[in-house]
């Protein structure tokens, strides 16, 4: 059991989670996530690691409040409880000697990559931040991230991920005006993977993505979170979560996430009538 | 499979002794042998099929005071018991047995905790036809043997609501255990030994868990038809209850290094990590939806239970055809739980003959009363899909039975041109697992051919000073008495070595 120290909602649907879990915090690394499971009765869901505290034993944790287990957690206040944080599980990224490295972040990950920048960013790398969100008003941590950014841009959904070719036109436009950039590290929601390593194909500019596929264990033990690059089958948890999203199966990625689609709506159905009652 | 073929000789004096003692005779003149050669097995009272396959209650219902003392009034007390050399772990079987006999059944119950920490767990999933029974007299007499397994649950449920501690197995040999901390990593049937036997010879023990429920296999593997989680809860609570601390979602290798575990002070491991990963076909169509390692789907239902959603969230793959392929006990405990599931037609793909499938005999025994089906000597080539990539099918290919392979079985032949397909909707892989690398990769081991760590069998030592394992990760894919055994072994030799370093 782990006690709740902080919950925070940073802009619509997206929530900031303080846990405490000394271990976890002791033994972090840039690029590594957690399994949490939220109650007794709950899942176990991979969340990124988003910052961590060695001192006061915390970790922190971005979410997007999407399902069954994100809402329970969304729900939660301090010194509540969740079940369990087991971790930190995953591979850091492996980060060949680069002298400038692009981060696209968006929705979840613009949290999950600030530990890279700031690891990045003091190893004396040149960092260049890019945030995704749907306007404005959904940008959150920008100013932490400035910190540890030589450049900090925004890109909105209305502009970009609509017609992709904008997307394609921006990093390339990137690349161009730095052209020592050999790097692009992508955490977010698939399709800014997607279209990202789409376009940086295109210049052949290396770039790792952050996979969330469904996992149950998160240690190697069950394959639900199979993903096949270059037509080998590789296991997100334990060989990932950093991939080379060139050589990605990308039709294969949205699938697989889609396999429980139906019982995860009947599930938040039910969750939401729960609450329900709770509130009358 | 079976344990060692000859007894040590301070053991077969042992035996000899505890039989010489009175009480044993008198029970021995009390009912001929010939007497007791006339009396038929008692089978083991079970849920009935039409019931059975609807829930997730336990399908043996386990027997009565009154059956298990018919059952033990089989036993002839022999001289020259087979039994207990057919137990891995030596279990003094006439002794517990004759105890029944008598009605005192918390010594019987003693008796076995001498040797087995985990009595209820074996008693239910122990392959009892390939180790002690198999070895039972009464079959050389032309008889069915008496049945053992039934009689050790019975004796462990019979007395799980009581802590009976038993007695010490050994004294320690001298390392101010007390003072020591030894850390055991997984907490399967060959961990929890280890830390029950360490704890007993007066060690502080630490479990590390990955996972957040304690059990290991029989937590996320066995399903709760075969192995009520309440019987596996009482049998942690006992190792709690001999000081024994469990950390779950603790996983060495990331939570923390061995490394880091030696500097805070722990000075022997027993790495019990499992065979925790999934073997996969390499086929075309493996990663279609709807085709599932045997983990996953097990791990789903077992460990999250899933088989309950929505009440508990994890959600569980349902359908109509399910194909289960392989022939082991991972095999039949998929398929049967995909019956429960609410599938019309479950199958069994084996690429063996029915001889050759390595599952308990009950458990096959079981399946095919439940109406499983199943399918000898063919294999899938390919995983069908739909447009959406979810699995439709899948095509199979008939094999003959060839030459005996390296693990003394004929080994299967493809038969060219007997491709065939069928239609399913859901397909587990249960084909096998081999050792989790998580932690292994990460240490200087001499590792075997599938990525098992290789020990001196003796001493389940591995090449690294103070560091043993046992169970699965050292044995690939076998069985819960066995990986007890190594656990056994392992305490013991954590024993001397810390007493050893002490001088």
């Amino acid at each position: 059991m782990n006690r709740v120290v902080l919950v925070e909602r940073l802009v619509p649907n997206l929530y900031r989670l303080v846990v405490e879990a000394p271990e976890v915090a002791a033994s972090a690394r840039a690029g590594q996530f957690v399994m949490v499971i939220p109650d007794g009765k709950g899942e176990r869901i991979p969340i990124n690691l988003a910052d961590w505290d060695k001192e006061k034993g915390t970790v922190d944790l971005v979410f997007l409040n999407l399902g069954v287990s994100t809402r329970k957690l969304a729900s939660l206040k301090p010194g509540d409880r969740v079940e369990g944080i087991a971790g930190p599980l995953g591979r850091a990224p492996e980060i060949p000697a680069a002298t400038e490295v692009l981060l696209v972040g968006g929705c979840y990950g613009v949290g999950g990559l600030y530990p890279l920048a700031r690891e990045l960013k003091q190893a004396g790398v040149r960092v260049i931040f890019l945030a995704e969100a749907r306007s404005r008003a959904y940008l959150y941590w920008q100013e932490r991230l400035k910190k540890f950014s030589d450049l900090f841009l925004t890109v909105f959904r209305s502009d970009c991920l609509g017609p992709a070719q904008e997307l394609r036109e921006l990093i390339k436009k990137i690349k161009s005006g730095h052209p020592d950039l050999s790097l692009v590290l992508v955490m977010g929601c698939s399709y800014l993977l997607f279209k990202v390593s789409e376009a940086t194909a295109d210049i052949q500019l290396k770039t790792l993505v952050s996979l969330n596929p469904i996992m149950v264990d998160g240690t190697g033990m069950c394959g639900a979170c199979r993903v096949s690059v270059a037509s080998k089958t590789y296991f997100a948890c334990v060989d990932g979560p950093w991939f080379e999203g060139h050589g990605l199966d990308w039709k294969e990625y949205f699938n697989r996430r889609k396999a429980f689609l139906s019982q995860e709506e009947q599930a938040l159905v039910r969750l939401d009538r729960e609450f329900w009652k709770r509130t009358e | 499979m079976s344990g060692k073929d000859r007894l040590e000789s301070g053991q077969a004096e042992r035996l000899r002794k505890a039989r010489e003692m009175d009480w044993r005779k008198v029970l021995r003149r009390e009912i001929s042998v010939q007497n007791r050669l006339t009396r038929p097995r008692h089978n083991m009272p079970e849920q009935p099929v039409a019931n059975r396959v609807r829930n997730f209650l336990e399908v043996n219902l386990g027997y009565t005071l009154e059956l298990a003392r018919a059952e033990a009034r089989r036993c002839l007390d022999c001289g020259q018991p087979g039994c207990v050399a057919g137990c891995p772990v030596a279990i003094d079987i006439p002794t517990f047995i004759k105890y029944i006999e008598a009605g005192e059944l918390d010594r019987a119950l003693e008796k076995i905790r001498e040797t087995n920490g985990l009595p209820a767990i074996c008693g239910r999933v122990c392959p009892q036809e390939v180790q002690c029974e198999r070895a039972c007299n009464l079959v050389q007499a032309g008889k069915e043997p008496v049945a053992i397994g039934h009689l050790e649950r019975f004796v462990a449920d019979y007395l799980c609501t009581r802590e009976s501690t038993g007695p010490l197995p050994t004294e320690s040999r001298g390392a101010e255990p007390g003072k020591c901390k030894v850390a055991v990593v997984g907490s399967g049937p060959g961990g929890l030994t280890a830390a029950a036997d360490l704890a007993r010879l007066g060690y502080q023990v630490t479990v590390f868990e990955a996972l957040h429920l304690p059990g290991g296999v029989l937590a996320y593997g066995i399903p709760e038809f075969r192995l009520p989680r309440a019987i596996l809860q009482s049998e942690i609570n006992f190792i709690r209850a001999l000081g024994v601390e469990i950390k779950t979602n603790f996983i060495v290798g990331r939570t923390a290094s061995l490394d880091d575990l030696k500097q805070a002070g722990y000075l022997a491991f027993f790495l019990g990590t499992g065979a925790g990963l999934p073997s996969f076909m390499n086929i075309p169509g493996e990663n279609l939806l709807g085709v599932y390692s045997a983990n996953e789907y097990l791990t789903r239902v077992n460990l999250m239970k899933g088989f309950r959603f929505p009440e508990f969230d994890t959600p569980v793959p349902r359908a109509r055809r399910v194909a289960v392929i392989g022939g082991g006990n991972v095999a039949m405990d998929a398929v049967r739980t995909a019956l429960r599931l609410g599938a019309s037609q479950a199958v069994i793909y084996y690429r063996r003959s029915r001889a050759e499938m390595p599952a308990r005999a009950e458990e096959i025994k079981h399946a095919e009363e439940e109406g499983i089906e199943f399918n000898f000597l063919t294999v899938p080539v390919r995983f069908l899909g739909n447009e959406r990539g979810q699995l439709r099918g899948m095509v199979l290919q008939r094999l003959a039975l060839g030459e005996v392979d390296a693990s003394g079985r004929p080994r299967p032949v493809p038969i060219p041109g007997s491709e065939f397909e069928v239609e399913v909707d859901l397909a587990v892989v249960a084909i096998g697992q081999s050792p989790n690398p998580l932690l292994i990769k990460q240490l200087p081991l001499k590792l075997g051919p599938w990525g098992n760590i290789e020990v001196d069998y003796q001493t389940m030592a591995t090449g690294l000073e103070g560091v043993y394992a046992g169970g699965d990760a050292v044995r690939g894919g076998a069985t819960v008495i066995l990986a007890m055994g190594d656990g056994r072994t392992a305490a013991r030799s954590i024993d001397f070595y810390l007493s050893r370093k002490k001088d």
